[in-house]
């Protein structure tokens, strides 16, 4: 339950990121660990104690796995992540080549 | 801090990378090879060797790792990957069905079996390490063309 809640925590972290910092820059590493916050909730929540990697071996016994379905989950969500984290970049980097500043509040102010 | 020193970071950044990206790219290869018998397999081993690459970019400068491989290499290997991987799902279809496993399926537990799974694996590395390796180079070139303006 105390690792939840530290995941809880994490993504309130990447939360703040987005809703109270003005650099762009800031705003997407908010974004990436809110992100991550959640894809570490899914695998705590797939975790077992002692389990070992869902694959199979010769030796070991297949019942002392860990849960493989939201592992495959966060690996398509995290190619994903890298996409959209990609696209955020380009666009702040589009931004500053316009506007030749990261501060969204100024961003504001140039607009027209 | 010389002067003939060229683009790209300072020289102990740049022996350090010398002796350790062919460590990363091995060990990236490693990992697609064998992704069918331990953990890892083709984007996990695609994006190491991707990173192999995006070291040498960060040590050297972008026209050292673009002399290796363009830009225009690039598309050219991620496609590849892509066709590789439906040739190998449209393979099946001569067996049976969509992706079914025409190849003997080997002795488990060994390098060479699981039939297909492993030339699917490494079709999808070449596509995942191209792919993200041209991500990186689009997001540098992007940069030098809005210094430009």
């Amino acid at each position: 339950m105390t690792v939840y809640l530290l995941a809880l925590v994490l993504f309130c972290v990447g939360i703040y990121g987005v809703l109270r910092k003005r650099n762009l820059i800031k705003i997407i590493l908010g974004i990436i660990i809110a992100e991550h916050a959640v894809l570490l909730f899914f695998i705590l929540v797939g975790y077992r104690l002692n389990g070992r990697a869902p694959i199979l071996s010769p030796d070991a016994p297949i019942t002392q796995m860990v849960d493989p379905l939201p592992q495959a989950l966060v690996l398509t969500a995290i190619v994903i992540g890298l996409a959209t984290t990609a696209l955020l970049i380009a666009l702040a980097m589009r931004l500053y080549g316009k506007y030749g500043t990261y501060d969204i509040a100024k961003i504001r102010e140039l607009r027209g | 801090m010389s002067k003939e020193q060229g683009p790209g970071m300072s020289i102990i950044v740049k022996t350090v990378t010398r002796l350790t990206v062919w460590l990363i790219l091995l060990y990236g290869i490693y990992i697609v090879v064998h992704g069918h018998l331990s953990p890892g397999g083709g984007f996990a081993g695609g994006v190491i060797i991707a990173l192999s690459f995006i070291h040498l970019m960060l040590a050297y400068g972008k026209e050292m790792a673009l002399k290796k491989l363009s830009e225009g290499l690039l598309g050219v290997w991620e496609s590849t990957g892509g066709l590789v991987f439906l040739v190998i799902a449209l393979l099946g279809l001569t067996a049976g069905y969509f992706f079914k496993n025409f190849l003997p399926a080997g002795e488990p537990f060994h390098l060479v079996s699981a039939g297909t799974i492993p030339l699917s694996y490494i079709a999808i590395s070449v596509k995942v390490w191209a792919g993200l390796f041209a991500i990186f180079v689009a997001l540098v070139l992007l940069r030098v063309d809005t210094e430009q303006k």
